[in-house]
This record gives C-alpha cells, sequence and structure tokens, in this order.
C-alpha cells in the first residue's frame, strides 16, 4: 500500500544551496501554496520520478528550528503539522562543521530524514573531504553529495528519498544528542509533559528539552490549552538549572548539540590544512587574487562605501540608459550631440516597446473601422486595452533589468558586502546594513522590496523598513518623473537636476522615516545589530542568474501586470462614460467628478482650475498603481496624443510640476504595496497610520519646496 | 580583564567563553556556530567585525561583538 504521492520538506541554512538546488529538482513547475498547519504560503515543485509524485515544499533557510524567528517557527510548524513523508535536509560540504547542525536538530524531531551535502564540486578546492559512508553509518539515514550547479547526484537523492518514503531505508526512531548536565532533568520534564494534550503531537523528548530551552511557542500553546500547572512546573525545573550552573538551559543545549556535531565531524571530515590552492593554475590564483582584494576594498571603512556607491549608481545607470535612454540622452545632448541623443532615446527599450503599441494599436483601428465597428468598442480596444497591455509591457524590461543586476550582486556574494559597507551609516538611521535589501529591490518595485524586509532579525527593524521603503522611487514613479521632467525642463542639465534631487530627497526622507517609526512608534533607543553570512565571492552562474531574474520579473508581471490591466481599463471607462452615460466632453464624466472633489487640495499649488481636476483624478489613479499616472493624464487628453502633449495641456508651471513631482513621488504608495504592508505587518492601524503618515509628509513636503522654490531666487532659474 | 570579541586583533584565533545578551541574539549566535569553545578568527576589525567560524565567514556588528566573551588559545 505504497503512497503514489511523496512530499517532501526542503530545510537548510541560508546560503546552503535550497534555492538552486529546490529549482534542479522541480524545474518549471514550482508555484506557491498554502499549507495546513502553516500561516504562510510556501513554495513548492513537483517531480515525476519511479512512477512517484514528488512534490517538494521549500521551508524559510533557518540556522534551527528552536523558534527563535519566524523562519524557523515555520519550518518546524511545516515538519511537525504538515506531515511530510521526508524531510531533506540540506548541509553545505564546504562547511560541515556549522551546516550539521540543522540535519541534527531535525532528527531529533523526526526521523524521516534524507541528508544532502550541498556544493559537493567545490569541496576539492576548498580542500574538504567528507567520508559518506562513514556519516551515513553515525547518523543512520541516507546522505548524498550533490551538486546542483554541475547537476549530479539528483538521481540518487531522489531514490534515496523514495526508499525512506516507503521505509526501506533510514532510521525508525529519532536520534538521541547526549545532554550532559541537563539529562536527569529531562527526564523529569519528559514525566510531566506525558499528561500535556497541547504536545501530544511532538516527541516527548523533544518538546522537554525545547521546553527546558525556552521555546515561546510551545508554552504559548500549553497555555492556550489550560495547561499553566504543568508549564509552571516546567518552569521550576528551568529556573533551578539556572541557578545551580549560572548558565542558561538553552546554551547548554545548543552547546551539547554541536559538541556532538564535532564529534561526528572528527570522525567523518579531513580539512587539508590552509586552503587549498593548486599552483599549476595560475588561472585561479590569479582568481583567488582577485577576490582577496575585492574581500579588503569592501570590508575598508571608507572605500567599501565608495565602491558599493559606485557599482549601484553604475548598475542604475545601465538599467535606466537601456530602458529610458536616460540619463545618457540628456548627457549627449549637454555636449551638443543633439541626434546621438534622440537616437538613444527612441531606440531605449522604453521607446521601441511604445513604437510598438502606436503601430499595433493604430493597426487595429484601421480595421476595425473598415468592418464598420462600434466607435465605442474601437476606442475600448484601442484607448483601453491595447494601451493598457503596452504599459504593463513597457515595464517589463526595466523589472527585469533590474532583477537581473540584483540576481547578479545576490549569486555572486557581492550583496552582503555591500550590507557590511552600508552599516556604518545605516546604523545612525536605526538600520542595520542588511537593510539595504529591501531598500535596493524597492529602487525596481516596493512590493517584492517589503517582502525582502523578512531577512531582518529584529521586529523593530523589519517594521521600520516595512514602514519606510514605499518611499523608496521605484521604476514606475521614475518614468512619472521622467514624462514631466522632459516636458517641462528644456535644459538637459536642469532635467538631471530634478530628477537627481528627487530621488536624494525621496532616500533621505526613506531613511528618516524608518529612524522616525523605530524611535518614536517603538520607542527602541537600542541600535540594531548586524548579523550577516558572507559566503565566498564567486563567479555567478548563470543558470542561478537566470532564474533569480525570471522569479523577480514574473513576480511583478503577474502582480502589477493585472492591476495595470485593470485600472487602465477602468480609466477609460471612468472618463468615457458619466451619470448621464456615455459622454463626449470629459469634464462631464466620473473621473472628473471625483477629480474635482479632490481639487481643493492641490489650492495651495496654485494650479490652474480648469485643469486641476485632471491631475488630482491622475493622482487618485496612482494611487492605483503608479505607472497609470501618466498613462491617465493621456487618456483624460483623448488618448492619440503624445505624452508630452498631455502633459502640457495641464498648464503647469516649473515650479508646479517640480513640487507635484515631489509629491507624485512621496505619496501614497500603490495598493499592492499597501497590501503587501498590511500582509507583513498584520496591523490594520500600522497600515492605515503609515498611509496616514506618508500622505501627510508627501503633502507638506511638496508644499514647503513649492513656497521656497516660488518665493527665492531659485525661481529665475526655472 | 575580560576579553571581548571586538577587541581581537586581525589574524588573531581565540575560543568563544560565553555570549551574553537577550535570548533571541544568544539563541541566534550560538545556532550559527559560536558556541563556548569555538575557536574564532577575526578576518576584519573595521566597521563590523568579520570573523571565520565553523568554515564560514560571519559579520557582526561592534555591538554585538562586545556581547562575546573569548579568551586567548
Ligand atoms: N559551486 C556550487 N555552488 C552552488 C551550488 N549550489 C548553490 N551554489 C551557490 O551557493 C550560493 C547560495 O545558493 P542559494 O541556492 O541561493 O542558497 P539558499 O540561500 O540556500 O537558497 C549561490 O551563490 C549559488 O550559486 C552547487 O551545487 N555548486
Amino acid at each position: 500500500m505504497e503512497k503514489k504521492e511523496i512530499i517532501v520538506a526542503v530545510a537548510g541554512n541560508p546560503n546552503v544551496g535550497k534555492s538552486t538546488l529546490f529549482n534542479v529538482l522541480t524545474g518549471k513547475t514550482v508555484h506557491v501554496a498554502n499549507w495546513p498547519g502553516v500561516t504562510v504560503e510556501l513554495k513548492q515543485g513537483v517531480k515525476k520520478y519511479r512512477g512517484k509524485v514528488i512534490k517538494f515544499v521549500d521551508l524559510p533557510g533557518a540556522y534551527g528550528i528552536s523558534a527563535s524567528t519566524m523562519e524557523e517557527l515555520i519550518a518546524r510548524e511545516f515538519i511537525v503539522h504538515g506531515e511530510p513523508d521526508v524531510v531533506l535536509v540540506l548541509a553545505d560540504s564546504t562547511a560541515p562543521e556549522r551546516t550539521l547542525y540543522l540535519p541534527i536538530q531535525i532528527l531529533e524531531l523526526t526521523p524521516k530524514v534524507v541528508v544532502a551535502l550541498t556544493k559537493s564540486d567545490l569541496t576539492h578546492k576548498h580542500g574538504v573531504h567528507i567520508y559518506v559512508d562513514k556519516l551515513e553509518s553515525i547518523l543512520k539515514v541516507p546522505v548524498i553529495p550533490v551538486s546542483a550547479i554541475k547537476g549530479y547526484g539528483i538521481r540518487e537523492l531522489l531514490n534515496a528519498i523514495i526508499d525512506v518514503a516507503s521505509g526501506k531505508k533510514g532510521r525508525s526512531n529519532t536520534l538521541v544528542v547526549d545532554y550532559n548536565g541537563l539529562e536527569p532533568f529531562i527526564k523529569e520534564v519528559e514525566s510531566y509533559i506525558t499528561k500535556s494534550k497541547a504536545l501530544s503531537k511532538y516527541p516527548s523528548r523533544w518538546a522537554a528539552v525545547r521546553l527546558l530551552e525556552g521555546d515561546s511557542r510551545l508554552e504559548e500553546l500549553m497555555e492556550k490549552a489550560g495547561e499553566k500547572d504543568i508549564l509552571d512546573e516546567v518552569r521550576k525545573i528551568r529556573d533551578s538549572i539556572k541557578r545551580s550552573t549560572g548558565k542558561d538551559p538553552s546554551e547548554i543545549a545548543i552547546t551539547s548539540r554541536f559538541n556532538y556535531v564535532d564529534s561526528i565531524v572528527k570522525e567523518t571530515v579531513v580539512r587539508a590544512a590552509g586552503e587549498q590552492v593548486s599552483v599549476s593554475e595560475l588561472l585561479k590564483l590569479l582568481g583567488k587574487a582577485v577576490v582577496d582584494q575585492l574581500e579588503r576594498i569592501f570590508q575598508h571603512t571608507v572605500l567599501g562605501p565608495i565602491a558599493s556607491l559606485l557599482l549601484l549608481f553604475l548598475m542604475f545607470l545601465i538599467i535606466f540608459t537601456v530602458n529610458t535612454g536616460f540619463p545618457v540622452n540628456v548627457l549627449f545632448d549637454l555636449l551638443g550631440f543633439t541626434e546621438l541623443a534622440e537616437f538613444v532615446e527612441a531606440y531605449s527599450l522604453a521607446g521601441l516597446v511604445e513604437l510598438t503599441f502606436e503601430i499595433i494599436s493604430s493597426s487595429i483601428s484601421m480595421l476595425l473601422e473598415a468592418q464598420n465597428v462600434a466607435p465605442w468598442i474601437i476606442s475600448l480596444i484601442t484607448d483601453g486595452i491595447i494601451a493598457g497591455i503596452g504599459a504593463v509591457l513597457t515595464f517589463l524590461p526595466l523589472i527585469m533589468f533590474v532583477s537581473f543586476f540584483l540576481a547578479v550582486l545576490e549569486d555572486s556574494g557581492i550583496a552582503p558586502r555591500i550590507a557590511v559597507a552600508f552599516n556604518n551609516i545605516f546604523v545612525k538611521f536605526g538600520l542595520t546594513g542588511r537593510a539595504i535589501y529591501p531598500y535596493l529591490i524597492s529602487i525596481g518595485c516596493n512590493t517584492p522590496g517589503i517582502l525582502a524586509s523578512r531577512t531582518s532579525i529584529e521586529e523593530e527593524e523589519r517594521m521600520s523598513i516595512i514602514g519606510s521603503a514605499s518611499f523608496v522611487p521605484c521604476q514606475a514613479r521614475l518614468v512619472v518623473i521622467l514624462a514631466f521632467v522632459t516636458t517641462y525642463f528644456k535644459i538637459p542639465l536642469y532635467q538631471a537636476a530634478a530628477v537627481i534631487s528627487i530621488y536624494l530627497m525621496a532616500f533621505l526622507v526613506t531613511l528618516t522615516t524608518a529612524l522616525f517609526i523605530r524611535r518614536v512608534i517603538f520607542r527602541k533607543k537600542e541600535k540594531p545589530e548586524l548579523i550577516l553570512e558572507l559566503p565566498p565571492i564567486h563567479k555567478p552562474s548563470l543558470k542561478v542568474v537566470w532564474w533569480l531574474t525570471w522569479s523577480y520579473s514574473k513576480h511583478f508581471l503577474k502582480k502589477a501586470g493585472t492591476i495595470i490591466f485593470l485600472v487602465s481599463v477602468l480609466t477609460w471607462f471612468m472618463i468615457n462614460y458619466g451619470p448621464t452615460g456615455p459622454v463626449d466632453d470629459i469634464s462631464q464624466s466620473y473621473g472628473a467628478i471625483f477629480g474635482r472633489l479632490l481639487s481643493p487640495f492641490l489650492t495651495p499649488f496654485h494650479i490652474n482650475p480648469e485643469t486641476s481636476w485632471k491631475v488630482a483624478y491622475a493622482l487618485i489613479n496612482g494611487f492605483i498603481a503608479k505607472e497609470c499616472l501618466v498613462e491617465t493624464i493621456v487618456l483624460l487628453e483623448g488618448g492619440d496624443i503624445d505624452v508630452d502633449e498631455a502633459l502640457l495641456a495641464l498648464g503647469l508651471t516649473r515650479v508646479q510640476t517640480y513640487s507635484l513631482l515631489v509629491f507624485m513621488t512621496l505619496y501614497v504608495p500603490c495598493l499592492a504595496t499597501l497590501a503587501v504592508i498590511y500582509m507583513e505587518s498584520r496591523s490594520v492601524k500600522f497600515t492605515l497610520g503609515i498611509t496616514v503618515y506618508i500622505i501627510t509628509v508627501a503633502y507638506l513636503i511638496s508644499l514647503i519646496v513649492y513656497y521656497i522654490l516660488s518665493l527665492t531666487t531659485l525661481y529665475l532659474i526655472f | 580583564m575580560v576579553l571581548t570579541l571586538d577587541k581581537v586583533p586581525v589574524g588573531v584565533k581565540v575560543k568563544v567563553v560565553s555570549v551574553l545578551g537577550g535570548y533571541g541574539i544568544v539563541n541566534r549566535l550560538m545556532q550559527m556556530g559560536l558556541t563556548p569553545g569555538t575557536i574564532v578568527e577575526v578576518v576584519n576589525n573595521m566597521g563590523p567585525i568579520i570573523v571565520r567560524v565553523r568554515g564560514v565567514t560571519i559579520a557582526l556588528g561592534r555591538g554585538m561583538a562586545r556581547k562575546v566573551i573569548v579568551e586567548r588559545t
């Protein structure tokens, strides 16, 4: 009665090579799904092998399963309540001394384990040799060396999984680690908790050790089940251990586990003295020299941040240029190469996509007209639907480029070095260098940026990032900024100055907000502390980079794609229909009605009352998705009109344009971002509070900018 | 005098004696391998401290490093 479907939970330390192996195992079948027992979505993928359907579930990377972080808790809950047939635990074969800890800890919880030794193609280079057979005989579960990059060991791994699932191989009982001085207390706690219903799902020895270590999750379960009396007994024992040894039981337990790891490593791992570099291979030596040099630069207090900034600056320069022509077009223009500047702009990806869609849209409308299709249908198809798809596709290359560069930084191991380099600056704003990840990703798109806040160890830091990251101008906002700036500022130098100053302002507001959230909302005075693993710098693998790029981009397409598309169609409806049905005059439409409701807020900017409702309505749409802002204005002006003509029709002054841009950059994040802020903070109060804060800050800053610019001599240069 | 990790010069190997601090942080550091008795080598000591421990390189904030008590080997 063997089951046809096998569920495999995949666990491992961060950087152990889990995503890479997961991709090799499951290929393109990956998607996220909800699982019983855990409240979050987990990635899963399927592999058909030997007539079985093996379903892999990717647990969050964690160092242990002590539930001291969210990742650890999620991983553990799934192992206990998700009822996997096998837990595949990864250990890094280049660092077995550290990474064998997790398999040991999981073996204490469940015997259904397969251990994979990842990156085994690197062992030779690192001078590590692991006696796999011996390791297998000690752990009594299959241990399989694999290389996801070179693709070996995969078949053996799948065989081992099937064998363990069917009970042909592996152990039948959990692993018993010797906890020395804790042993008598473990026995005592075990005798108490046999009565506990809350813990019935957990092996009793394991639960006893965990309780002695102070496991907040298990305690919570017991309290909920009304077993406070048992818990009190356990706490008494814990306190008495603390008093008699002067040590926290968790310290004793972790040390015992690592001692056990050490004893295993001693028997099964040989490390050649020093790093093994084969001198004959000159190239390798050269590579090592480059890596060492990079390492030294990034770790330097002054050079590190400078190198990081330069690298990021260069990266975004390339991305922006390829996508929009900016800022290289401006540079060429400055130098007098006007034609070249136009060329760069026209042949930027955004330019090309725009052109393609203009052609498609006009040929379809001609085709439909010839068929005598009703004009409103033609208008819906060309101005609504096709324009919507076009807007989505204009963004795809942008997102892919950002994703690509981020993937390279991540896979090469440069990203954590950048985090270290930024740490000294970020600490002043109540953040660690780790915060650079979410912010960097936010430059591409805020939504995945906010999701990346999960890398924070400390809850307050995580909330500071969640609340502040939406001030980072995403690429959608860059497009809005560029559209306005190139329309209203003719001199390239001013264009560049306007864009750069808005970015700098936004970054400053972001960091200040992070500090504000930490100090004022959480009243936390201490600085957060950095803990970050630095994997070796290496040449990025194309395969991995492509996977990462594609997974980021797919996320964008799915999320933003649908929203942008829907908003385009909705906008088309809002401006073509009014309370009286279809309208010819836009100023009678629903859109105009909404816009007029909000336009009083724009009065302090002295915007022409004739057009201010259009700006206001565009701002509403910008809330649904920022990229729709310019879209909306174009549609408001009739649809088949160039972006710059449409913007000029608003009749703004340059000072107004600039202050409005400041507002548009800072004000409410788009709907999707708000949804993620709520998802990650799990607090309606926080989400609403942050929204009000963001709007207020954006409004005040842009007003201040407007009045300063209007009143001072700065006015002259505008 | 107690020696803490942030005072250790570059290139020197020391042995962890204990880790101070709250439950979460102690747990985290220990699970990353900084258990009492473990040998740690300081690789860099400007800004965040960078150490090699159990075959892995880890960066620690200075405040964090101050909580790791070590002794010379
Ligand atoms: N040489 C080699 N490198 C690998 C292998 N698997 C992963 N890596 C690298 O190890 C790093 C971490 O891998 P990743 O899958 O992102 O780790 P995760 O954090 O566990 O998901 C990446 O830079 C990978 O390129 C492997 O089999 N061989």
